[in-house]
Formats: structure tokens, sequence, C-alpha cells
């Protein structure tokens, strides 16, 4: 069993900025702890620092047990790496390196076969097995076994990149859940995962001997899973030694411990300096006051010295107005609608003011779908039409804008586009500061993270006078906060809500669903339906 | 990783059934000498006595001794090919 202890760690940006300082906390033996916080606070950059990629400016990390590390790009591996090579990066050092020096003694072979380079490759061989590198490629048949559904052999020189989000993910848990590391960082190990496969994750980490520290913004998980909780937020870490569920009281009574304090401090000092200057008249006139006045002075420079407490960090202020406007009392009509080759034809009525999920089987045409009501050029057969002044507006994944990837922000609000007037840099940046956005507003679109990208799409859609939502999958890459600002604003708008959603947490503010089955059903549920399978086609 | 070393005594000259009719090893059958004397035999014919062939095969299995057993077949053969091109120059 491992564990992992920080102390005292501190990180500055490249632009000077204190990103992380003091941060310290030790997560157990058999822990299972979450790392949230907002977007950007500093969680990957800390899981960065614990896996040893970056050096912290001060303090130190000190672990036991191997470490195995899940990073945040899993999932969008888009270039030429193979199973084999991700397997091997995600072993312990000793595996690796006895891999590489297998590879190149197989390419000193091959430029010269002679006695010197045949023994130097048996000895690599050597080193490899010692390393125990055989052991691992068992555990690797398993692992493909496991998430692909064949053998090592007979997948080990695919590319990662023929391989969907879920199973690039599933493969790497796979592998760090049955390997030899004690330690596990996984950053988002949900992303990417349906359904069944999050409640395979939950189950897994759940039954794990292995000390696990996770970042995840999925409220599920965090409340299945999560024996604790490492919050980054304020430029340092702070834990709560309980679950999920009692999070948000334990966060507010803390933020309440801090002001408090912190007032308490102000409170002091301003009955010091007052001392002092009261003291100082007196001993003007008085010289027997003198000596009280200089023990003031001094006991005041030692409260300074010491310094304020922390402050309470600055709550998130994320503060979203999507109005929607009063439409048709129907704002959707299907009628025997059939997306070619998706799914079998169904009918469906959605009402003014309907909240609706849509849920189902990946792949089965739900994004379509939504593509399609949003007016884009989907094939299809049957009717559809939307009532009168449904306005719709489109949340896509954030890969669906390959032309905002160079523009910022404010020049795409100053822009504007069919639908959606363009404003001055002043009710850009008033608008931008609703959401958060403000030290991105001059950034390409590309450079912002994943979350401040989607917040600033629903910012489009409050700007675009939407009466009919259509959201794919927008809570995926928004913190807690965020998340729930989302909620809340689409509890107050005014108007008609479509979400494909795979997030269970959100999915519970719908109040009907649309199910697209792994037949090629699609039927109405009044309950949330997540245990439909991938649809399977030929790959 | 323990291996079987095998023994590298000369088989008797006057043997008429050859090297390859004797036990190679003392313990349990090594396929990585009995394959590779077997081929090279058959690769070396002509060139170079069945003796030599099974000297230089041993020498290497001995050599290669810390190597995992499953990819000992292709070294020893591989060392003792390139061992026994070199001996005919």
């Amino acid at each position: 069993m491992g564990y992992v202890d920080v102390s005292a760690v501190r990180h500055t940006l490249s632009d000077g900025r204190v990103l992380l300082d003091e941060v310290s906390f030790r997560v157990g033996e058999g822990a299972r702890a979450a790392l949230v916080g907002e977007n950007g606070a500093g969680k990957t950059t800390l899981l960065r620092i614990i896996a040893g990629d970056l050096t912290p400016e001060a303090g130190s990390v000190a672990r036991t047990g191997g470490l195995g590390v899940m990073r945040q790009f899993i999932g969008s591996v888009r270039d030429d790496t193979t199973v084999q090579r991700f397997l091997v990066d995600l072993s312990p050092p000793a595996v690796r390196a006895a891999w590489d020096a297998v590879e190149a003694a197989e390419l000193a072979l091959m430029e010269t076969d002679d006695e010197r380079a045949q023994m130097a490759y048996a000895g690599a061989l050597a080193e490899w097995g010692d390393a125990g590198g055989y052991d691992a490629e068992v555990t690797w048949d398993t692992v493909t076994v496991a998430a692909l559904g064949v053998p090592y052999d007979r997948c080990k020189y695919r590319e990662l990149s023929t391989l969907s989000g879920g199973e690039q993910k599933r493969l790497a848990l796979e592998a760090l859940l049955r390997g030899p590391d004690e330690v596990l960082l996984l950053d988002e190990p949900d992303n990417y995962l349906d359904v069944p496969g999050k409640r395979w994750l939950e189950d897994r980490l759940l039954e794990t001997r292995k000390t696990v520290l996770f970042v995840s913004h999925d409220r599920e998980l965090l409340a299945r899973v999560a024996d604790r909780v490492v919050t980054v937020e304020g430029g340092t870490a702070w834990v709560h030694g309980g679950d999920f569920a009692s999070y948000p009281e334990a966060r507010t009574a803390r933020h309440e411990r801090l002001a408090e304090l912190r007032r308490r401090w102000d409170e002091e000092h301003q009955r010091l300096v007052d001392l002092v200057r009261t003291l100082q008249q007196q001993a003007a006139n008085s010289p027997d006051m003198a000596n009280r006045y200089h023990a003031m002075q001094t006991r005041l420079a030692k409260f300074e010295a010491a310094g304020p407490p922390p402050e309470r960090p600055p709550e998130q202020k994320v503060s979203m107005r999507l109005r929607g406007g009063r439409t048709g009392v129907r704002a959707v009509m299907a009628e025997q609608l059939e997306l070619t080759g998706l799914m079998q034809p169904f009918d469906t009525e959605i009402w003014y003011g309907d909240r609706v999920g849509v849920l189902g089987a990946n792949g089965a045409g739900k994004s379509h779908f939504l593509r399609l009501l949003a007016g884009q050029d989907v094939a299809h057969t049957g009717g559809w039409r939307l009532g009168a002044r449904v306005v719709p507006g489109f949340f896509a994944q954030t890969h669906a804008h390959p032309e905002w990837l160079d523009r910022s922000p404010v020049d795409l609000l100053w822009h504007g586009e069919p639908g959606r007037p363009g404003v001055d840099r002043g009710r850009a940046m008033a608008a931008l500061r609703r959401y958060g956005l403000t030290v991105a507003a001059d950034q390409p679109f590309r450079t912002m993270s994943g979350g401040q990208q989607a917040r600033f799409q629903i910012l489009l859609l409050e700007l675009s006078g939407a009466t009919l939502l259509l959201l794919d999958e927008p809570t995926d890459n928004l913190d807690v906060l965020s998340a729930e600002a989302l909620e809340e604003a689409l509890a107050a708008f005014d108007g008609t809500v479509l979400a494909v959603t795979h997030d269970r947490w959100f999915a519970r503010s719908f109040d009907r669903f649309l199910v697209f089955g792994a037949d090629g059903r699609v039927y109405e549920s009044s309950e949330p339906v997540f245990d439909e399978t991938r649809v399977v086609r030929a790959r | 990783m323990t291996l079987v070393v095998p023994p590298s005594h000369e088989p008797a000259a006057e043997d008429p059934t050859g090297p390859a009719a004797e036990p190679l090893l003392d313990g349990p059958a090594d396929d990585s000498v009995t394959a590779a004397v077997g081929r090279l035999n058959g690769e070396f014919s002509g060139r170079v006595g069945p003796q030599l062939v099974v000297r230089v095969v041993r020498d290497c299995r001995r050599e290669l001794g810390g190597s995992p057993v499953g990819a000992l077949p292709e070294l020893v053969e591989r060392l003792a090919r390139y061992r026994l091109d070199r001996e005919i120059g």
C-alpha cells in the first residue's frame, strides 16, 4: 500500500502569478481522495507536481509505493501511438526503461548484426525479464481482453487513434487498476465514458485497495467514490475528511470561518493601530507614557509581521442569464422521423417549457437529432418542424467549431453572426465577466480550457435570444460550480430545453426523457435510462 | 531466473552416429540447443564438422545462460550461426 504526502508546495506560473502556495495534504493508504476546484485553479498542475513532471518552487512531495498516472489527454489521443506503446508508457519506470533498452538493442541489431550487438540484445531481454516485463505482457493481455475484447497480440500494433475516447480511457484504467502501482493519480478518468462505463469505474475504484487521488467533475462519481475531498481554491488546498455529500456544507463552514478569522484580525489590527495613535499623543505630553507607547509599537509590528490569516477564497461568480421567451405551445413536432441508418422512425411532441433529457446508446444518433433541430444538414426521412417563435440555439461539443480556434471571445462577440448582433468591447467584457471569462477575453479560443470554452458557448446562447436550447453534453467540461450555475440558469430559462447528457446528476433536473435505444428504437421515459448499450457497428 | 547450463564435453570422434544422436544435456532436453544443432548442421553441412557445430552451439548456450528461456532458441542459434560464419571465413 502507498501514500502521498504533499508538504508546503508552491508553484508560480511563467507570468509571475502564484498558482499554488502552502499546499499541504496527505492521501493515506487505501484512501480514495477527490481533487476538486474551479477550472484553472491548478488541479492538473498539482497532479503533475505529484507525478514528478514539474518540480515545485518550494515544498516537497513524498510517497511510497509505485505511482501510476492517467493523464487528462487520454481519450483524445489522435497521433500514431500504438496500443503497445501506450501500455508501456503506463507501466512502472523499470518496465519502461527495460522496454526502451530492448527497442534500442533491436535497432542496433538491425544495423550491425555482430556478436557484441547480439550479446547486448540478449542482455536487454534479460533485463526485460528481471524488470517484470514478461509478467507485464501477461497483464496487458488480460487488459486488452477486458477493455477491447481482443488478446494483446492481436491489437498491440493498432493505433490508439482508431479507438473511441471511452475505449482509450478503459484501456488505461484496466492497465493501472490491474498493474503493480499502489498509488494512482487519475486526471478526469470518467471523461468519454458512457454511463455503464462510469458505473464500472465507480465499482472498480470502490473495490481497489490502491490509494487513489482523482480529478472529476462528475458529481455522481464523486458522491459514490470519494471518501475525502481535496479542494484547490484561493491558491492553496484544504481537505474535507468526509464524503462528497457533506462537502458543500463543510466548504461553506470553512469559508465562513476564514471570513470570521479575517474579520477578527482586521478588528484587532485596527484596535492596535488606534492604541498606538492614542499612546503617541499621550507620550508627547507625558514622558511616563513613552514606554507604553514604544511597547505598543513593538506589539503592533509583531502583529503585522505575523500577517493576516488567509482570505476567504473569492466565490466563483458565474451568472448565466438565459432568458428565452414565450413560444407556441408545441415547440418541436416530429412525425415518423428517421435519421438515415441510425434509428427506426419515431413520433414525438415537445411542449413549450419542457426539459427533455436525450439519453441512450453511444452512436444511436442523439447528437445528429439535435443538429437536425438546430437546422443543420442531417440526412433524414419523415417530418419535423418547430413551433411558432421557436428560435433554436445549439451548444455543440467543443471540437465542432474549427472556425473559432484562432479567434478570441471578444472578437467573436464583436463580430456577431446571423441571429446574434455584435457587441462593443465594453458590453463584451461585461458579459464575459458574468461568466468568469475576463482572463480569457483576448486569448484564442483554442487555448481556453474545456470549461472556459463551454461557458463561452453558453454565453453565446444567451446573446442569441434562443427560445429552444439544444445542448450536447453541456456539463462535460464544466467544473462542479459551473455545472450548478448552468442548472440554475436552465431552471430560470423561459423556453424549452433538449439536452444530450451522460451526466446523471444533471439529468435528474429534467422532467422527461427521450431514449435512443441500441436496437434503433426511440422511446419516451419518465425516468432517466442509462443502461442502453453501445450501438454495434462494423469498424 | 535459473537455467540449466548444458555440458560442454566433446563427443567421441569415432562415434558413427555423430553428435546429434547423443544426449545434449544432462538434465531435461534443451530445445534451444537441440533445434539449433539440427538446423546448423544442415546449413553448414560440408563446410564445418558436426562436432564443431555442437561445440559452438553449447558455448553460445552457456554464454547466454542468463537470457529468458523463451528467447533462448533464437538467441543461441543466431549467435552460433554468426560464429560459424566467421569460422569458415
